[in-house]
């Protein structure tokens, strides 16, 4: 990530260098995202919102102006207490409970992945502990980790620790009607959809599994004029006549996995480039951190629960059936059902999430992937962000309007949902 | 539409899975395991510098005609194994003391640099890369400095070699990876490939092909079959940020050149580790595999034009033809696959390509299979191809990187060498248990380029199509092999060749009976060896 420092750089004898600490690990959970195969944009929602849990927690259980969220997050009760007559070193206590986390939430991750993170802990642990009694760095490691097991004890029973053949069923049954989804490449290991169970993982911020339903998407048919059919050709005619400014957006939002940190992990580089501009204090980026990762964890259950209820196809099936069978569009479609789009919602549940944190109309300038060649975007606020990620899937061809723009509502009712959430005594 | 989730029709996604067996199935060779036997003790050993890599280089430096392996050995050193295997015989591959006993090699490729008719040995390293110069009956010294090779001390990965028209020195192509001294955070420092072009009797500085995006292999290939061959570049897409697979034109004497969307190349981005090529549907124009991790490609050309050069728009034809190879094939074990080197060659000799694919996890990686086979897909004469590893006794589980088919004992059967990371290396005889009849052609030119790297050699089989593949000097995985062009001729037991040597125009077509191996120079008739 282009924001963060290039290399660890910490603290010094009774410093506060949390800042440092929580960015270089971000820093490395933003790689491991994009370089762990299990991470597709679901299971990295999950990951950022345990991650971001456990940082909030650390940060939290030293803080006077942040509460926990114990009762708040379903299934995390009361998190291990520190002792009051005891010092705690917070860089440690911060530092080893990240490096816990993503130990856990990335233990997937290959050589390389495994061997920077030994790099990453080694370097930032060396840093923080130096020049401080060894026995507080000892007592603030040691809570540090209790606080990361507790998370990580609660995150087992959510319904989404184990995620086998990187999400993709060996074998699927296929709904067979004409409005059904299809697989939409020529990859053997995505002729199964991604994940279909997912929409049944414990939500943490949601009342329950029904919370944010959507209506229907409109009826299937293959009627001109019909409103699928006129939905259809809005996508078709769109192609045809992208202009380069199209372009730019379906790409910059495309967010691939294995590519990019993902859509999720778009939205906390988007968080940590705010933090360096403007140089926010370490309470302030773990409580926005806590809230956009429920937003997109939540936002991706109910996301996946709709897809699978209503198991729309997607344009390139339907287009190549009716209009055009030679139709191709400017993104790979991605292997899961159409209805709604997964980016809408959890882009609308995070741009109404940081609105409630930063206010509405605060400009950012997104440089996320600054490092692939697509130049920095800016935007006056986060809901432009949001809509701009929406209508990327349009522009790019595998999203119907409908899906777009119910999505997007979606994800405002999950955001109205995690801004109930209380942080700040 | 209903509002209950996935009903109706089950349909197992299993379609045209590689274990369907259809009535046109090929006859599977026979493979024996003889690693033991011959002799064959060897290991490519190493952690993270080596997790890839571990290439075979095989040719024949004693002169015999039988093919040595050089292996890479990672930490371990490099070992050349001479071939003492007594024609159609038990298989005996004995190390020698060669001067290629190195370490930190992760692979190498045989091509005779100099002209001077004796196989050297391009040398990949973590590290700087050798050019060895052989000396005869397989005895090496470093000419790196004597030709002006400047090695680098880089990841080398891949290689590949051509000479271009009117050069009487090669060009080389080196591929490298991660920018090593990187440990915290490798990801986007992927280091440039370099271009070796010559300069009189050696190499000028090396020409930076950048960007690199972690090249794991790399070939010349005149894929549009222009005379003038391009350099395909296969990339880990583990490591790159804002990269693809890429494709780089070589004119003679202007700077390379990549191809973009404008000249009709596609954006793919894989886990690109090895290539292979070979015109499996007779059309004239190669085909490529391109392994990866689960699901590997298959490539052939968009369309063909009726006149011109075509575009290098590919389809991916893996699906439908049955080598996705994505996942093992055995076992309980059926998380996806890593494949690394890829090699089409017709083991059982019916006169269409098969397709031999290395497999092995890239070390401890969870979400792929540990326990994942070699594949050998042998082709079925409707194109598609079936999975025959286990049955034909080569499926093993270790932890596969670099590989060769070649008749390591004359018998006009092609064996099979497997280098393992941190596990013993493999060798297969292949008993040739069947029917096929096969010829063995050795190009021999005058000049420079000796071998001919770049000539096309169009072979006729029984049912009147013709087997055409360019001599080419990269790809696989880190290794190749230099020598003998095999060819299955299923029933035939006479065929007619044609070569058409690099820069120059087809030769006529020449009668060759069947079973025997044959040398073919310019404007010769073709003499049995």
């Amino acid at each position: 990530m282009a924001c963060l420092a290039g290399s660890p750089v910490g603290a010094g004898i009774g410093t506060d260098d949390r800042v440092e600490v929580l960015g270089n690990w971000y820093r490395m959970i933003l790689e491991l995202v994009r370089h762990t195969p299990t991470q597709t944009p679901p299971v990295a929602s999950r990951a950022f919102a345990y991650t971001a849990i456990i940082a909030y927690e650390a940060t939290a259980s030293g803080s006077e102006k942040l509460q926990s969220l114990a009762g708040q997050v379903a299934g995390l009760d009361a998190l291990p207490a520190r002792d009051p007559a005891l010092v705690y070193d917070e860089d440690a206590v911060l530092n080893t409970a990240m490096a816990r986390a993503v130990d856990v939430y990335f233990a997937n991750t290959g050589p390389t992945g495994q061997r920077a993170k030994a790099a990453l802990t080694a370097s930032l642990t060396a840093r923080v502990s130096g020049g401080v009694d060894p026995e507080i760095i000892a007592r603030s490691e040691a809570y540090g980790l209790a606080i990361a097991e507790h998370v990580i004890a609660a995150s087992a029973s959510d319904g989404g620790a184990v995620v086998e053949n990187m999400g993709f069923p060996m074998t699927f049954a296929l709904g067979g009607e004409p409005e059904d989804w299809v697989p939409t490449n020529l990859i053997q290991l995505q002729q199964a959809p991604l994940l279909p169970a997912w929409g049944k993982n414990r939500p943490m911020a949601l009342p329950d599994g029904e919370a944010c339903a959507l209506a229907p998407p409109p009826a299937y048919s293959e009627e001109p004029g019909s409103e699928f059919f006129i939905e259809a050709m809005e996508v078709y005619e769109t192609s045809k006549s992208l202009t380069d400014e199209q372009k730019l957006i379906a790409r910059f939002w495309s967010d691939d996995p294995m590519l990019s940190p993902t859509p999720p992990g778009h939205w906390v580089a988007i968080l940590f480039q705010i933090a360096k501009r403007d140089d926010r204090p370490v309470e302030a980026q773990v409580d926005a951190l806590v809230r956009l990762g429920i937003a997109v964890s939540d936002g991706f259950i109910v996301n996946w629960r709709d897809k699978y209820r209503y198991d729309l196809l997607r344009p390139i099936t339907y287009l190549r059936k009716v209009i055009d069978p030679k139709w191709e569009p400017l993104l790979n479609t991605p292997p899961f059902p159409e209805y709604p789009s997964g980016h809408s919602t959890q882009s609308g549940a995070v741009a109404q999430v940081l609105t409630d944190v930063f206010g509405e109309g605060f400009a950012f300038t997104d440089s996320t992937h600054v490092d692939d060649g697509l130049p920095a975007r800016d935007f006056p606020d986060f809901w432009a962000a949001a809509n701009e990620a929406g209508i990327s899937r349009l522009y790019g061809g595998i999203h119907f309007r409908a899906a777009i723009d119910r999505g997007l509502e979606q994800g405002a009712c999950v955001g109205d949902f995690v801004n109930g959430l209380q942080t700040w005594k | 539409m209903e509002m209950i989730p996935l009903r109706v029709v089950s349909v197992l996604l299993t379609t045209l899975t590689a274990s369907t067996a259809l009535a046109q199935d090929p006859a599977i060779p026979a493979f024996v395991e003889e690693t033991e036997a011959a002799g064959f003790s060897h290991s490519f050993t190493g952690e993270w510098e080596f997790m890839v890599g571990g290439g075979a280089a095989v040719f024949d430096c004693s002169g015999d005609g039988l093919p040595e392996v050089f292996a890479a050995g990672g930490t371990a050193p490099a070992r050349l194994f001479g071939n003492d295997s007594e024609p159609g015989g038990t298989l005996r591959l004995t190390p020698v003391d060669s001067g290629l006993e190195m370490d930190s090699v992760s692979g190498a490729y045989p091509m005779d640099v100099d002209g001077d008719g004796i196989i050297d040995l391009a040398v990949m390293r973590v590290g700087s890369d050798r050019l060895m110069r052989g000396l005869g009956d397989c005895r090496f010294e470093d000419a790196s400095a004597e030709w002006g090779f400047d090695g680098l001390d880089l990841w080398s990965t891949a290689f590949a070699a051509t000479w271009e028209k009117g050069a009487d020195w090669p060009t080389l192509a080196v591929g490298t990876y991660i920018d090593r001294t990187e440990e915290a955070f490798p990801w986007g420092n992927c280091t440039a490939n370099h271009l070796y072009r010559p300069d009189g009797k050696g190499f000028a500085a090396p020409l930076a092909l950048e960007p690199g995006f972690c090249a794991l292999s790399i070939l010349f290939t005149d894929w549009d079959r222009q005379g003038t061959p391009d350099l395909r570049v296969s990339n880990d897409r583990e490591y790159y940020k804002g990269g693809q697979e890429q494709m780089w034109r070589i004119e003679p004497g202007q700077p390379p050149v990549a191809f973009t969307e404008a000249d009709g190349w596609q954006r793919l981005r894989i886990w690109g580790m090895g290539i292979a090529q070979e015109d499996i549907n007779f059309d004239g124009f190669p085909e490529f595999y391109l392994t990866s991790m689960a699901d590997n490609k298959l490539q052939t050309l968009a369309e063909v034009p009726a006149d011109g050069p075509p575009v290098p728009r590919y389809r991916d034809i893996a699906l439908k033809s049955g080598v996705t190879a994505h996942r093992p094939y055995i076992g309980d074990d059926l998380r996806p696959s890593t494949a690394w080197h890829a090699q089409f060659a017709d083991v059982n000799n019916d006169g269409l390509s098969d397709i031999f694919v290395v497999k092995g996890n890239v070390w401890a990686m969870p979400d792929f299979a540990m326990a994942d086979p070699n594949n050998l897909l042998l082709q079925r004469p409707d194109g598609t191809f079936m999975e025959a590893g286990d049955k034909a006794g080569v499926a093993s589980t270790r932890q596969g990187r670099g590989g060769a088919l070649a008749d390591l004992n004359a018998d006009g059967w092609l064996d099979m060498v497997v280098i393992n990371r941190n596990e013993q290396a493999q060798v297969w005889r292949n008993m040739g248990e069947g029917s096929g009849h096969w010829v063995q052609i050795a190009l021999s030119m005058p000049g420079a380029n000796r071998h001919a790297i770049g000539a096309w050699v169009e072979v006729k089989l029984a049912d009147g199509r013709v087997q055409s593949r360019e001599v080419t000097l990269g790809g696989g995985h880190v290794g190749g092999v230099l020598g003998w062009q095999h060819f299955g001729l299923g029933e035939a037991e006479a065929t007619e060749v044609r070569v058409r040597w690099p820069n120059a125009d087809a030769g006529p077509w020449q009668k060759i009976t069947a079973d025997g191996f044959w040398v073919i120079a310019p404007g010769v008739d073709p003499q049995r060896w």
